[in-house]
């Protein structure tokens, strides 16, 4: 498995680093199962994706597919950190208009807060 | 291997269809037939027949008698040419053994070339009726593969390698050769053969192998008497000593009627007139350098090897114990190997499938590109599997050339099947004319109902009218390249891929094509081509060489010349449509 994942608790909102490849396999399984066990406990998550050097398309599914149960259960999940690379990918799939991306996890912690969701 | 083992290797079941006094008979000797076996052509009770007609031939299994040829259509065989007459002939069973009997016919009944009226059939007799050489039956065939490991075993079994080979040395010279077989279907032939064989080193009267079934239930595999006749499940075989065996930590039971103390297995001997049982448990062959020679029970069991004899017959108490083990363990050793080989020959069959599999996804793959006045198209793919996610396909109809190309999320097999599914949808739904927004809607209505599992496609689909407005859809595939007298546009509309969320919305955009015009629609493969160094292809490289360069070899040329041998890690696909005028 080539994808670490850090949680932390700041505010209210879990901030999980991911550090490594998000790709079809073991390490999309491995953070679908991880977010789907913080959203028993946690409605707020910001993913800091700094560390993540690549996403193939299942990874892209994988971090839709756990959008979509997130908010079909009242939770949400921000984005931040992202790469220029997979700020592209979120561009031309269109995917930039579906998540809601920060540039800092200051920014995102801030955006749950101002939200009050 | 489905629905266990065969119980009996073709043509030696003893044939159960008597009259009153035969079953009587029958009754008394305590037969038994196994329920389930007769459906299964080939190892039933009834023979078989193979009626060949011209170059066609087919199996048909006797399922009753008398069984009817003629003419008529309610005959179990029919035979529609006028010479057969409608009710030609009959074979009838009598005594276990089958006659074909005529029935008056015009044009008579033959035998082997010989015209009969009565006349008893063996193995492999070619019976015509009225019609000749056109249409005949060969009854009871021998299975091919059946015929050359059993005759392959017999001479195994009856070599005489010098006067001084013990039964034991030939057993064990069976089992090895045995072993080398490679034939499928041969266990049934291996368990006839070992069950002859060890009557034979035993003395015992009567010999089975019972094998357990998947649901761990024992299923005689094969039974045999010491004249070396098929026998069939049977109510003398003592069950109660068979479970023991199975439950028993030891390497074999050895019954005798004077010195069994246990009341269950003294009455089921009693009763059925056995002197002597021995029941060898069939353990499953461990690696030699695990194996705990003090605890053999650890080992599973898969089977019992049951060896018996009448008062009224031999005495096989004295057997030597050394005999036992040998065959208890070798016999396991062998049952397992021809298991492996049948595991082998269904994971062959597995590929096979798989490898059909592949050609009609080839073929569904295969693109027919139409001829029409004011366009050209080519399309190019290279894969990196066998079986790849990516696809195009072109449809021309009075609205235009359609040109959809597509990327499934993953690899492989899953990768392909939906693949196949999207294609049929796009095909299906631009014969009938439907707007492009609302095919891919459509798609992603499907995809997204059926939870596919985070699968999804990128997708960019586009139409080219005679009068060179170009209408495309992107749903998140990388952006096309328009190229237009050596300069390169990227017409950046686009949508969500689809699949991936119910309710995503899908818009087109349009261009206007001047003669000349290229669009050309590639996938992500190319774009994020790796070199060694871990740099993409990307963009810039891709639009350099499509201003330069008017054909798509050249594109995937420089794909090439840039990766420098590091391997694709995606599909590459590059379709490209040219507005001609």
């Amino acid at each position: 498995m080539t994808l670490k994942m850090d949680t932390l608790l700041a505010d209210g909102v879990t901030i999980v680093a991911c550090t490594g490849r998000i790709v079809f396999g073991e390490e999309a399984s491995g953070l679908r199962e991880s977010l789907k066990k913080l959203l028993e406990t946690t409605k707020r998550i910001v993913l800091n994706l700094s560390g993540v050097t690549y996403i193939d398309s299942g990874g892209l599914g994988t971090l839709v597919g756990v959008y979509s149960s997130a908010r079909a259960q009242g939770a949400d999940i921000k984005l931040t950190g992202l790469g220029q690379r997979l700020r592209d990918v979120l561009a031309i799939t269109k995917l930039a208009t579906v998540f809601e991306v920060y540039d800092t996890e200051q920014e995102a912690i801030a955006a749950f807060k101002g939200s009050r969701s | 291997m489905k629905g266990g083992f065969s119980p009996f290797p073709l043509g030696l079941i003893p044939v159960i269809i008597c009259t009153q006094e035969e079953s009587r008979v029958l009754r008394l000797m305590a037969f038994q037939p196994i329920s389930g076996i007769t459906s299964d052509p080939g190892s039933g009770v009834f023979p078989s027949l193979i009626y060949v007609q011209g170059n066609e031939q087919r199996s048909i299994v006797m399922n009753r008698t008398p069984f009817s040829v003629g003419r008529k259509v309610d005959k179990d065989l029919v035979i529609p040419d006028p010479r057969v007459s409608r009710d030609h002939a009959l074979i009838v069973a009598e005594n276990g053994d089958f006659f074909v009997v005529d029935q008056g016919s015009k044009h008579g009944t033959y035998v082997n070339g010989e015209r009969v009226q009565r006349q008893r059939l063996q193995r492999n007799d070619r019976v015509e009726f009225g019609v000749r050489d056109v249409a005949y039956v060969i009854f009871s065939p021998q299975h091919a593969t059946s015929n050359t490991a059993r005759e392959f075993l017999s001479q195994i079994s009856g070599i005489q390698i010098s006067t001084d080979t013990t039964d034991l040395e030939k057993l064990t010279l069976f089992l090895e050769a045995a072993r080398k077989l490679n034939t499928v279907g041969v266990l049934d032939e291996i368990l006839v053969t070992l069950v002859d064989t060890t009557l034979k080193l035993t003395r015992a009267e009567r010999g089975y192998v019972f094998l357990k079934d998947e649901e761990g239930n024992l299923r005689l595999a094969a039974g045999r008497n010491s004249k070396g006749e098929a026998l069939l499940d049977d109510k003398t075989i003592s069950h109660s000593i068979l479970d023991e065996a199975m439950k028993s930590n030891s390497e074999f039971l050895f019954t005798d009627t004077s010195q069994s103390l246990d009341l269950a297995v003294r009455q089921s001997i009693v009763a059925y007139d056995l002197r002597t049982v021995i029941c060898l448990p069939l353990r499953k062959p461990q690696v030699q350098t695990f194996r705990d020679a003090s605890n053999p029970a650890e080992a599973e069991v898969m089977g019992a090897l049951y060896l018996d004899s009448r008062f009224a017959s031999r005495d096989i108490s004295s057997v030597s114990h050394d005999i036992l083990r040998v065959i208890a363990t070798d016999t396991a050793s062998l049952i397992e190997n021809a298991r492996l080989v049948q595991a082998e020959e269904a994971s062959r069959r597995y590929q096979q499938e798989l490898a059909i599999a592949a050609s009609i996804q080839q073929r569904l793959m295969a693109v027919t590109i139409p001829e029409v006045p004011f366009a050209r198209m080519r399309g190019r793919n290279l894969s990196c599997k066998e079986i790849g996610g990516d696809f195009f396909d072109v449809v021309h109809t009075e609205d235009g050339l359609a040109v959809v190309l597509a990327d499934v999320s993953g690899k492989g097999v899953s990768a392909a099947v939906l693949a196949s599914t999207l294609q049929g949808m796009v095909y299906a739904h631009l014969i009938a004319r439907m707007k492009l927004t609302d095919i891919m809607a459509s798609v992603n209505r499907f995809f997204t109902q059926k939870h596919l599992g985070e699968k999804y496609a990128t997708v960019i689909i586009t139409r080219i009218r005679k009068d060179g407005e170009l209408e495309y859809v992107n749903c998140g595939h990388v952006p096309p390249l328009l190229v237009s007298q050596g300069s390169v546009m990227r017409p950046q509309h686009g949508n969500l891929p689809v699949g991936l969320l119910a309710d995503a919305t899908y818009e087109g955009d349009r261009v206007q094509m001047k003669p000349g015009d290229r669009f050309i629609l590639v996938t992500d493969g190319v774009t994020e081509a790796e070199n060694a160094a871990g740099d993409f292809y990307d963009n810039e490289r891709l639009e350099e060489i499509a201003a330069k360069s008017p054909t798509l070899e050249d594109i995937f040329a420089s794909v090439s010349t840039f990766c420098a041998g590091a391997p694709l890690g995606d599909d590459c696909t590059v379709v490209e449509l040219e507005y001609t005028g």
